[in-house]
């Protein structure tokens, strides 16, 4: 398209400066904070990982880190099987319906997460709808503490990021050849079969998408543990903030963002590596 | 050319005369406050002292924490004029030599504010513009409380809220708490203790009390220990809930003005202060339930009294933990937190 490579990084320069200054320079900074010796009377500087080891020898740290690592997988894993199941009946809908159900499933993304999340406190509560039907079917006899739990998380995570991982798989099941289903049903695949070894295989890439996505959210939403969980569930996000806005503690809550930021990268990476690596064996097949 | 060079400086200057009055009418005033009741202060603070003043104010706001550290992170080159913050943290940002002294000779009304409220740290960096009590709102049809230590009766717990250690309302609720299981000491283990062993059970460790308001009303809650500036909402919720009286007594907090150091509008700051503690606005901040009176001139009715922290006798009695105390101790208080209930 261009003559020339000089001319292609001439365009891509103004955006370039404009990220390296407003995000990259002030993020690094903000992040070079966790890995500094501070200089007390004079004493000190040079660097260090002793914030690091300072933050995972704290058996709270170490709780909410796994907590916050478990939460993620757990939505991204929940949510891909609802996705699947959702993006089927979607694609198999006829175009003007399934144009208005994927715009019902992008609604709630067009809603401030605050507003869900805080009508969540309404439905979860224990005289909310959740508890009463639950009683009135016989389910439970008291109300079920819902409201400040893990559970209570989950919920508010799935509800949140589900959509991002339903349109991922939208797209990728419509890319998917039309008869590779029916084609191996008649060679005798049974329904898991045919998921596992057809399905998957071919919209392994849309899954990625979508649960990076899942998954980085859920490990940097803040609202939703906040309200939902509050700081009897803490999370590394809503500890994070806990760090810099009440204990001034802007090393540790740097320590934090880095381990936030890893742990995104890794999820990338590693669910990558999980596509590649199959779409190897097939061509090697 | 010449003519034109001289026109065009001419009518440069003309536009510079013309804008020299309009600057001065610009002078703007930052204050730094805390975010709750923004509307009431707005009405019945800020927009009178503009129009009184002719200047400009801009109002930050967010938690205490926050905005002392915007201040400390400012500090060579102040962009608050004055804030206001609790008395804890007005002597956390005397010591971190944040703020002056304040010209009380200058403040008309300083006269006739409530004796605790002159100069509450001792060091002559803050005034008082307001003060709270602190008890527990309750559900007066579901439960009794006669004491701190009831909140913690197995048959309470998993229907209370208790505030954040790293709140305003968290210390000195577990300083009372202290005094109702018998262990008093300034780092809080013995309560902070107590309220572990029960952390499964209750219900939330609320570090906003706007929450708490939804949450009485869906009878999530029953009872929590607040600050009596968020009493108003709960009295209209339909709901029969009361304030105690503990026999510990009530502990409390006052809440003060600092003028920043280095700030270049000390003068307007002080008469914007002088004007907060005026008895017309601290009449009319009361009668909205937004801030007790430190100025000892405010009458209000019985009614409204009923709501609000008032007179000298009510202040007097409220058990205080003192700011030093506070200070040496938060960090210990939230470590022993963090190990009894964080987790």
């Amino acid at each position: 398209m261009f003559q020339n490579r000089a001319e292609a990084l001439a365009l891509a320069l103004p955006a370039a400066i404009f990220a390296a200054a407003v995000f990259l320079v002030p993020v690094l900074i903000l992040l070079s904070d966790g890995f500094r010796n501070p200089v007390v009377d004079g004493v000190g500087g040079g660097w260090t990982l002793s914030a690091f080891t300072d933050f995972f020898s704290s058996s709270l740290n170490q709780t909410v880190f796994l907590r916050t690592l478990r939460l993620g997988a757990i939505v991204t894993v929940v949510s891909a099987v609802i996705g699947y199941a959702a993006a089927f009946a979607i694609v198999s809908l006829d175009p003007v319906a399934k144009g208005r159900v994927t715009g019902l499933v992008v609604l709630p993304l067009m809603i401030s997460p605050v507003a869900r999340t805080y009508a969540w406190i309404v439905i979860l509560g224990r005289t909310g709808i959740v508890n009463q039907a639950f009683q009135a079917l016989g389910i439970t006899q008291a109300p079920l503490r819902i409201l400040f739990s893990e559970t209570a998380i989950f919920i508010g995570l799935l509800q949140l990021f589900l959509p991002l991982m339903i349109i991922s798989l939208i797209s990728a099941l419509e890319n998917m050849p039309k008869d590779a289903i029916p084609a191996a049903r008649v060679l005798g695949a049974n329904w898991f079969q045919v998921f596992w070894k057809v399905v998957l295989p071919l919209t392994r890439e849309g899954l990625v998408i979508g649960g990076t996505l899942v998954f980085t959210g859920s490990l940097t939403a803040y609202i939703t543990p906040a309200i939902l969980g509050g700081s009897k569930v803490l999370m590394l996000e809503t500890l994070m903030y806990q760090q810099v806005a009440v204990s001034s503690n802007f090393v540790a809550a740097s320590v934090i963002a880095f381990i936030l930021i890893v742990m995104s990268f890794a999820a990338n990476i590693l669910l990558k590596r999980v596509a590649t690596a199959r779409n190897k064996v097939r061509a090697a097949a | 050319m010449k003519t034109f060079a001289f026109t065009c400086g001419a009518a440069l200057l003309g536009l510079g005369a013309a804008q020299t009055p309009a600057l001065a009418q610009e002078k703007t005033l930052t204050i730094s406050v805390y975010a709750l009741s923004q509307d009431e202060y707005k009405q019945i603070v800020y927009d009178p002292f503009q129009k009184l003043c002719g200047c400009k104010l801009v109002v930050e706001t967010g938690n205490s924490v926050e905005r002392l550290a915007k201040m400390e992170a400012n500090k060579a080159s102040p962009v608050v004029d004055m804030a206001v913050v609790s008395m804890a943290d007005a002597l956390a940002a005397a010591r971190a030599g944040l703020t002056d002294k304040i010209d009380t000779a200058k403040l008309s009304n300083f006269g006739k504010l409530y004796d605790l409220a002159k100069d509450p740290n001792g060091d002559g960096m803050s005034v008082g513009y307001t003060f709270y009590a602190t008890s527990i709102a309750y559900r007066s049809d579901k439960m009794k409380i006669e004491s701190w230590a009831d909140l913690l009766k197995p048959e309470y717990a998993s229907h209370i809220a208790w505030p954040n250690v790293t709140t305003n309302q968290g210390p000195p609720a577990l300083f009372m708490l202290g005094k109702a299981v018998g262990k008093d000491t300034p780092d809080l283990k013995g309560a902070i203790t107590a309220v572990g062993e029960k952390k499964d059970e209750i219900v939330t460790f609320y570090e906003k009390s706007s929450q708490l308001v939804q949450l009485m009303k869906q009878e999530e809650i029953w009872a929590a220990p607040i600050g009596r500036f968020t009493w108003a909402p709960f009295t209209k919720l339909g709901l029969p809930v009361a304030w105690a009286t503990p026999k510990e007594g009530q502990t409390g907090g006052m809440n003060v003005m600092i003028v920043t150091k280095g700030s270049k509008n000390r003068e307007l700051a002080t008469q914007f202060m002088d004007f907060w503690l005026s008895t017309e606005v601290q009449t009319k901040l009361a009668e909205k339930f937004i801030d007790s009176p430190a100025n000892r001139d405010v009458k209000v009715s019985d009614e409204i009294a009923a709501n609000l922290t008032y007179g000298e006798e009510t202040a007097r009695s409220l058990k205080l933990i003192p700011s030093a105390t506070a200070l040496d101790n938060r960090a210990g208080w939230v470590k022993s937190w963090n190990e009894a209930v964080g987790q």
